[in-house]
């Protein structure tokens, strides 16, 4: 018994391997990311600590100590003996003793001014990156060094004695950070912003118009080619199946053609005297009917091989028997052909759905979205703000939690089809087994 | 995950520093370096932001051979990217990943962001700014690539975004050639405002000098050039003393409603997002539109791929006019820069560094400036033949670069101007009205902007 459990594991293992790697770790992972604010901003790898102009001017709207913050905007530079020891055993005691010499106990304000001495010195390093580097050593203030630990920073701001205490080091090492924090701030702003609610709407509108489509067409396609000859049928299907086997590319590029304002419909139109236009992206309802047919015809050629295959399984003594009873084509479909359907409908629909609510390659590729948004359904609104828009300001946080809802809302699709979907309302029992 | 990478990363360094050391080990000061560039943005044109970090490596090779050290660099150049989006993603991803580029050919918006998730590291750490070639770049270009004080990038190129007029529709909505000659001059002075632009553009289509929706003839895709217009009606981009961005409800509402009244006129087209660029510059370029704006650099796509041959003899170009009483006329220069991204090798970086500041030679950038029509960055590309006897690069530069402002070095300033543009789009393709369109774009901001943002 043992045995045999393992010998099933064993089996399972790669399967199991495949779903955890490729669906249980991107989840998790896009779980972690939409808790966190994590943008091009502040990096995926985690951040530093830096006190920079920017910090400065924003500590006292966090209530921090203006001349304490003021203290923090200086860039000085102090010849000290510490720092002159440092450079004696990094470049030398020679030129130790001559910055010594004539710079001993200056402040600069900046590092340019002290390069710019440095570099008058006889025995100076002949590389400028190591004059940079010596000039660091007298370096007395934190602006602008960035410091890879908290700890690091802690001790560079407790150097420099500006008599903090503990609540305002630790808002100092809050602003400071440049990295990403943990946060719930994604799922308010989901809640909150316009952009999201118009995202939403539209991914109702796609999946819904595209759905029916989909379903509809592909079974009408597989019905009308049930009763036609073999050869004509088959024909006919593999037109139908064109717009499945092309590659994206190049078939939303034969869809602008059809649809610029310089395309095939347009063309042809003005025959009619119709002024030409761009017949995909004139008005938001040319766009809709657009990205409903593109999508629709790749998913409706789907449906029809699943429902050809499936109504080829249907006894044909059936049709026969009620061809003898008189039953019209549309008395054999309602009440033969559909109730056998029942499952494969299903399946498409539920499948479709699924798919339908992440995909976004086509609309991508043919409106972008456009117009104005008016078709930018959730998962491309989650693309353009995670990944992909001209200031590159990329927002893995939000777009995680994005990403997030959407996955949520699939598996409650799933179970809502698999346990709720009330098929005996939508086709009648099969009249011959009753 | 960390540990793992960095223990990776270890074996990896183990690995080369061992593979470096049996094939150098006859030579001390052998050094072999791979030095990546990507240039985001990029054309046929623009080949020479990528080609001068080659020039600027045969240069140091040579340098270091007369020192008697050996140096091998192999120069990687990319620059077909599908677009802005994809260049800035793989860039940044691949930064995540470690896989950076060596140098990265960028907008200067990039530095803000960039900076802070360190994935650059700032130029001045590894060059002399005091000394030659970069004391002589223009201080305002070197003030754009500086951000918290601190010079981040090399200026790589400049430019500006002027308006275009066709001068053969002009003449014939009844200009002089004397008048046409005036008018970025009246630009400049406000007294030709956006809402001439209208008129004329209504009266060049209402003619039938050119078609319906030719008129006013903008960019398709989102860019710098839109916030020239938001200037025009008296939007500032960021408040100076505190560093915030500006939403200037009343600009942002005139500007909008600008486009959506060139629309109304029929003078625009409803869906001219989106429009193929290539459709747009043969265009543009064999006078299908009235009056339309651009950037510096069309000179050269006009002038080559589309064919022109006497641009000055049929485009007459100005600043972008004002929009009303509370606007000025104005243009962007929105330079690319030359970006240092953090590695681990730190020789490397500074050997990198080296090569961006001899491709900033003058007379190396006056290659790219001129091939490309783009504005030169160093004062000396004036005494240079190449450059002096470029009538566009002279004319240009002293019409548009006076009056040009550049966009916010901000983190947060991409963000601004997607939210800026998604509105503008609403407006104009009729989703809603520029109002309504304000007041979502002001919901949009506040929420994702949050402190960093005024309003106005």
């Amino acid at each position: 018994m043992r045995r045999a459990h393992l010998l099933g594991l064993g089996f399972m293992a790669p399967a199991l391997l495949i779903v955890c790697l490729f669906f249980l770790a991107p989840v998790i992972m896009t779980a972690v990311f939409s808790f966190t604010n994590m943008s091009s901003g502040t990096g995926i790898s985690g951040g530093a600590y830096e006190v920079t102009e920017k910090t400065v001017r924003r500590l006292p709207e966090h209530g921090f100590p203006e001349a304490k913050a003021e203290m923090l905007a200086q860039d000085v530079y102090r010849i000290d003996p510490a720092g002159l020891t440092a450079l004696g055993a990094g470049y030398g005691k020679a030129l130790a003793d001559e910055v010594g010499k004539s710079l001993s106990g200056k402040t600069f304000n900046g590092r340019r001014d002290l390069e710019r001495a440095l570099k008058k010195m006889k025995a100076r390093p002949r590389s400028i990156r190591e004059i940079k580097v010596a000039a660091d050593l007298f370096k007395r203030s934190v602006l602008n060094t960035r410091y890879e630990t908290e700890d690091a920073f802690v001790a560079a701001i407790t150097d420099l004695d500006l008599k903090l205490d503990t609540s305002e080091r630790a808002l100092l090492s809050k602003v400071a950070y440049t990295g990403w924090t943990w946060t719930t701030e994604n799922y308010e702003l989901i809640a909150t912003l316009p952009s999201t609610l118009r995202a939403a709407a539209n991914t109702l509108t796609y999946v819904g118009f595209t759905l029916a489509f989909n379903v509809g067409f592909g079974l009408f396609l597989a019905l009308a080619t049930f009763y036609l000859p073999g050869a004509q049928a088959a024909t006919f299907r593999a037109i139908w199946i064109l717009p499945r086997i092309l590659p994206p590319v190049i078939y939303i590029m034969m869809w602008k053609w059809l649809t610029w304002d310089t395309g095939f419909i347009s063309s042809f139109l003005s025959n009619f005297d119709v002024t030409p236009r761009n017949w995909m992206l004139h008005s938001d309802i040319n766009a809709w009917v657009s990205i409903v047919l593109i999508n629709g015809f790749v998913g409706a050629s789907l449906g029809m091989i699943l429902f050809s295959s499936a109504l080829r399984a249907i006894p044909s003594s059936m049709l026969y028997a009620s061809e003898v009873d008189g039953a019209s084509r549309l008395q054999q479909i309602w009440y033969i052909i559909l109730p056998q359907l029942r499952w494969p409908i299903l399946f498409t629909t539920a499948y479709q759905t699924l798919s339908l609510l992440t995909s976004f390659d086509y609309i991508y590729l043919s409106t972008d979205g456009g117009p104005g948004s008016s078709t930018e359904v959730w998962a491309l609104y989650t693309f353009h703000t995670a990944l992909n828009n001209y200031g590159g300001a990329l927002q893995y946080g939000l777009g995680a939690a994005l990403a997030l809802v959407l996955v949520v809302i699939g598996i409650a699709a799933s179970l809502v089809y698999l346990r709720l979907f009330n098929f005996d309302k939508l086709v009648a029992k099969p009249r011959i087994e009753q | 995950m960390t540990n793992l990478s960095s223990k990776l990363r270890q074996s990896t360094a183990a690995a080369v520093l061992a593979l470096s050391a049996t094939v150098f080990a006859g030579n001390a000061f052998a050094k072999d370096l791979t030095i990546t560039v990507w240039a985001g943005g990029s054309n046929d044109s623009d080949v020479y932001r990528l080609d001068a970090i080659e020039m600027a490596a045969d240069l140091l090779t040579r340098e270091w051979e007369i020192r008697g050290e050996d140096l091998n660099i192999t120069v990687e150049k990319k620059r077909d990217f599908a677009g802005w989006s994809e260049f800035k993603q793989a860039v940044t991803l691949a930064a995540e990943a470690g896989t950076a580029p060596n140098i990265v050919v960028t907008s200067h918006l990039d530095i803000a962001p960039w900076s802070q998730a360190g994935l650059i590291v700032p130029v001045e750490d590894y060059v002399d700014l005091d000394a030659w070639p970069l004391n002589n770049i223009y201080d305002n270009l070197m003030e754009i690539t500086t951000y918290n004080g601190v010079v981040y990038g090399l200026p790589q190129d400049a430019e500006s975004r002027p308006f275009f007029f066709w001068k053969d529709t002009m003449k014939k909505l009844g200009y002089s050639d004397e008048e046409i000659a005036a008018l970025p001059a009246k630009v400049e002075a406000g007294e030709y405002t956006l809402q001439n632009v209208l008129e004329d553009a209504k009266k060049a289509v209402d003619m039938e000098l050119v078609e319906k929706g030719y008129g006013f003839y903008p960019r398709v895709s989102n860019g710098p050039d839109y916030a020239q217009f938001y200037q025009s009606f008296g939007g500032e981009l960021m408040d100076k003393e505190s560093g915030k961005l500006i939403l200037d409800k009343q600009a942002m509402t005139d500007f909008y409603q600008f486009f959506v009244d060139a629309v109304e006129a029929g003078v625009t087209r409803k869906n001219h997002i989106g429009t193929e660029w290539d459709q747009w510059y043969s265009e543009v370029a064999s006078g299908k539109a009235a009056i339309w704006h651009g950037g510096t650099w069309h000179y050269a796509r006009y002038t080559t791929k589309e064919g022109l041959d006497d641009f000055f003899g049929n485009i007459e170009f100005s600043l972008i006019p004002a929009g009303n009483e509370n606007g000025r006329a104005n243009t962007i220069t929105h330079p690319l820069a030359y970006l240092l991204t953090a590695q681990e090798d730190e020789e490397a970086v500074e050997i990198t560094a080296q090569l961006l500041k001899i491709a900033s030679e003058p007379r190396i950038n006056t290659l790219h400036a001129i091939k490309s029509a783009h504005l030169g960055i160093a004062k000396e590309q004036s005494n240079i033949e190449l450059y002096a006897n470029d009538r566009w690069a002279a004319e240009a530069t002293k019409r548009l670069l006076p009056h040009a402002n550049a966009q916010p070095n901000n983190p947060n300033y991409g963000q601004f101007s997607e939210i800026m543009f998604k509105g503008l789009e609403t407006a104009w393709t009729g989703t809603k009205s520029p109002a309504e369109a304000v007041a979502e774009v002001e919901a949009e901001m506040q929420a994702v902007l949050g402190d960093d943002l005024i309003v106005r």
